[in-house]
């Protein structure tokens, strides 16, 4: 039996996580981050503390006699992870905060609590198998393609490797739920969190307001053109927009106009064609490797977007780059987001595509 | 494991004297002590018995005790009723609010927010951990306004007496009004308040084996508070609301009791209170006892750990090894923000975690030692990791 350092957000699957280690007999210990503070919404009151994913994460814990604590990294989530979505933004760029979480805030944390808690595992509620030997441990993708989270886990630290437990690996989301209501579980039904955690209005503007002020070039009204450079519309500011989007753009195309680029200093969102919208090649930056790194001419798989299906793809070029080439044209390929590489099943590692 | 509970300063079990007094009249003996009918006269009866008891376990007169609920409560009806009720009596002069630094935040909260109302003008008077208050006070009003002062009885988080008998002899009798928090005194050392001469004490059911939530305003004679809330007219119309007589009978038991026993009971949590502190001062290089060379009350030993960071963390592991403590007050749990009052103690800059432990009337040598081991286990296991 092992001591196992388990975060539990309140929803179902961390839930689900953490009584799974309960019956494969671990000393479980459960603790919830408190990533913000919510006191700038009225709903939520003054208290940080009444938080609905606290409690219920509280009486998950409380059902499964497993001890639960709550740990503040309130400032370092806003510099690592709010921050940072905020300057991205503001840089035309498309933010994941959610590996940003992952890559600085939340595993880190949970491996330096869980040495001084006497722990000899961490785990959590993703979607993503881990395999230990010896020599090395390997990331997998979850089993279920529909919820695999190995998207959002590439920037991990590797020392943190080790220590990892993903109990949901081998299962569905709907053998989750069954899970959780055989085992009672208030979270069991529990809808799916979809909006980014520290986006509470559902609209990231609203932050960006708060954070950058009302004047701010992001914010500023600026011109739409084609990449001929001929302006067809006007915008309210440019970190409304994504690459790939079609929302917003104004009508009167005689085809469907999707954004293409943005460009921060002149203020201007290019817009074309769903043909324009694909590209071959993609440079990726900030780069995590969790294994052995590929080789130049190695034939990879690469994935773009979360949910996007991993393509083949060469390495032209890997230093402190990456720079691969798509086996085929693939669409929306968006600055900020992650480019994840994989070997069959096993994550390999990514970086932040530029 | 051994496990030990450690924190009896954030409440400390009910005894079994004070369930048994309280027991008739959560059940059979019901009836609503406002009603004139026989079932009303026997709670009435109750109730005033529970008054009176109360009353002459801390050198009060029956009249001048309140009911409410809970400490929180009690501090919330001294600063805000108090500093309101000079404001009538003086309606030319802005009351004024001299607390010191390490007050709870029962106290702290209320009187910012009067100040933030513009109802108040507040001064935060500095102690030293020697438990001095250093001219601060004769200083701090000198245009003689009508002023509350909320002085603590002993620290929460410290453990530390405050010289009360001199924060009583401050400033003119006309115009002062001074309150203490007295939740950590009562039955921990001698409380009277005839002899010391305070004008407003509170104090708390949970904290000397009472009901939870049920608190006592004691309202020197002549004294005038304004009500927060208003209803029925009962307790003086300063606490309005069907009483809870079982609560009062329970609250009146536990302080008679508690006073009764104090010499005892003070003894062995005293001395619980000074094996732990000499463990530790044995086991962990670098110690600091806070307010160690001040009066304190014989339960509560604060203690600043060097080379552990942050203190949620190894309060977290020292319950993971089966003891009971917490962070300066528990209060704020979750948050693991530093404590207003280590800081106003020693500084911003204090380069130690402050733990807080603190014994009961029960506590064992054995739960004592286990409590000792586990802070050095733990303390050992972080400061190792802070050294990597």
């Amino acid at each position: 039996m092992s001591r196992v350092l388990v975060a539990m957000s309140g929803g179902v699957d961390s839930s689900v996580a953490a009584a799974m280690l309960v019956e494969d007999g671990h000393e479980v210990v459960g603790v919830t981050m408190k990533t913000f503070c919510y006191s700038d919404i009225p709903a939520h009151g003054k208290t940080c503390c009444g938080l609905d994913g606290i409690m219920d994460a509280k009486r998950v814990a409380s059902a499964l006699g497993i001890p639960h604590y709550v740990f503040d990294v309130e400032e370092d989530f806003t510099r690592d992870v709010i921050d940072d979505f905020v300057s991205e933004y503001a840089h035309g760029r498309t933010p994941n905060p959610c590996v940003r979480c992952n890559s600085n805030t939340k595993f880190r944390d949970l491996l330096s609590r869980g040495k001084a808690l006497g722990c000899d595992r961490i785990a959590t509620g993703h979607y993503v198998r881990v395999s230990h030997s010896p020599n090395e441990t390997i990331l997998l993708r979850g089993l279920d393609e529909d919820k695999d989270q190995s998207y959002f886990l590439w920037g991990l630290p590797n020392e943190i490797l080790p220590w990892l437990l993903f109990p949901l690996g081998k299962l569905t989301k709907d053998q989750v739920r069954e899970q959780a209501r055989q085992l009672d579980l208030s979270t069991a039904d529990k809808p799916e969190s979809q909006e980014i955690c520290f986006v509470p209005t559902g609209d990231y503007r609203d932050l960006l307001r708060k954070k950058l002020g009302d004047v701010h070039p992001a914010l500023e009204p600026g011109e739409i053109v084609r990449s001929t450079g001929e302006i067809v519309g006007h915008h309210s500011g440019f970190a409304g927009f994504t690459i790939g989007q079609r929302r917003g753009l104004g009508g009167g195309f005689s085809e469907p106009m999707f954004v293409l680029g943005i460009r921060p200093d002149t203020r201007e969102v290019v817009v074309g064609t769903r043909d324009e919208l694909f590209g071959t090649q993609v440079t990726v930056r900030e780069l995590n490797w969790l294994t052995t790194p590929p080789q130049a001419d190695a034939e990879v798989k690469v994935q773009l977007r979360y949910r996007a299906p991993a393509v083949t793809a060469t390495v032209i070029d890997i230093q402190e780059d990456l720079t691969l080439s798509l086996g085929a044209a693939q669409p929306a390929i968006t600055p900020g987001q992650s480019a994840v590489v994989f070997c069959e099943e096993q994550i390999i590692g990514g970086g932040r595509i530029v | 494991m051994s496990t030990a509970y450690l924190d009896h300063a954030a409440t400390t079990p009910i005894r079994a004297e004070v369930i048994a007094a309280m027991e008739p009249y959560l059940w059979h003996r019901f009836g609503n002590p406002s009603s004139s009918h026989q079932w009303g006269q026997d709670t009435s009866a109750a109730l005033e018995n529970a008054r009176a008891k109360l009353a002459s376990a801390i050198g009060a007169s029956p009249s001048e005790i309140i009911f409410v609920r809970g400490g929180t409560e009690s501090d919330n009806l001294g600063v805000i009723g108090g500093v309101r009720s000079l404001a009538f009596a003086f309606p030319n002069s802005k009351p004024r609010i001299l607390v010191s630094a390490i007050e709870h935040s029962a106290v702290i909260e209320p009187a910012q927010w009067l100040e933030n109302r513009g109802e108040a003008e507040l001064r935060t008077i500095p102690v030293t951990p020697a438990g001095t208050i250093e001219g601060e006070l004769n200083t701090a009003n000198p245009s003689k306004l009508p002023c509350l002062v909320s002085f603590m009885w002993a620290n929460n988080e410290t453990g530390l007496l405050l010289p009360l008998s001199e924060v009583c002899e401050w400033g003119e009798p006309s115009n002062v009004v001074v309150h203490t928090d007295a939740s950590q005194a009562v039955g921990k050392v001698p409380v009277n308040v005839s002899e010391l001469g305070i004008d407003l004490l509170t104090a708390t059911g949970h904290k000397l084996g009472g009901p939870r939530g049920c608190g006592v305003l004691y309202i020197r004679n002549g004294i005038q508070v304004e009500p927060l809330i208003f209803g029925g007219g009962q307790e003086r119309s300063l606490r309005p609301g069907t009483e809870d007589v079982a609560g009062a009978v329970g609250l009146a038991e536990a302080v008679h009791l508690a006073v009764s026993d104090l010499d005892s009971a003070s003894a062995h949590m005293e001395m619980m209170r000074d094996r732990l502190q000499a463990r530790l001062l044995r086991n962990i290089p670098g110690l600091r006892i806070n307010c160690g060379a001040a009066p304190r009350v014989p339960h509560v030993l604060s203690v600043g750990i060097p080379d552990i960071g942050d203190t949620g963390v190894f309060l977290t592991a020292l319950d993971l090894e089966g003891v009971a403590a917490s962070g300066g007050s528990a209060c704020h749990s979750g948050a693991n923000k530093g404590s207003h009052v280590i800081t106003a103690l020693y500084g911003p800059e204090d380069s130690l975690s402050t733990i807080r432990l603190s014994v009961g009337r029960d506590t064992t040598e054995d739960e004592v030692d286990s409590g000792a081991k586990a802070v050095t286990t733990v303390w050992s296991r972080l400061s190792a990791l802070t050294a990597e």
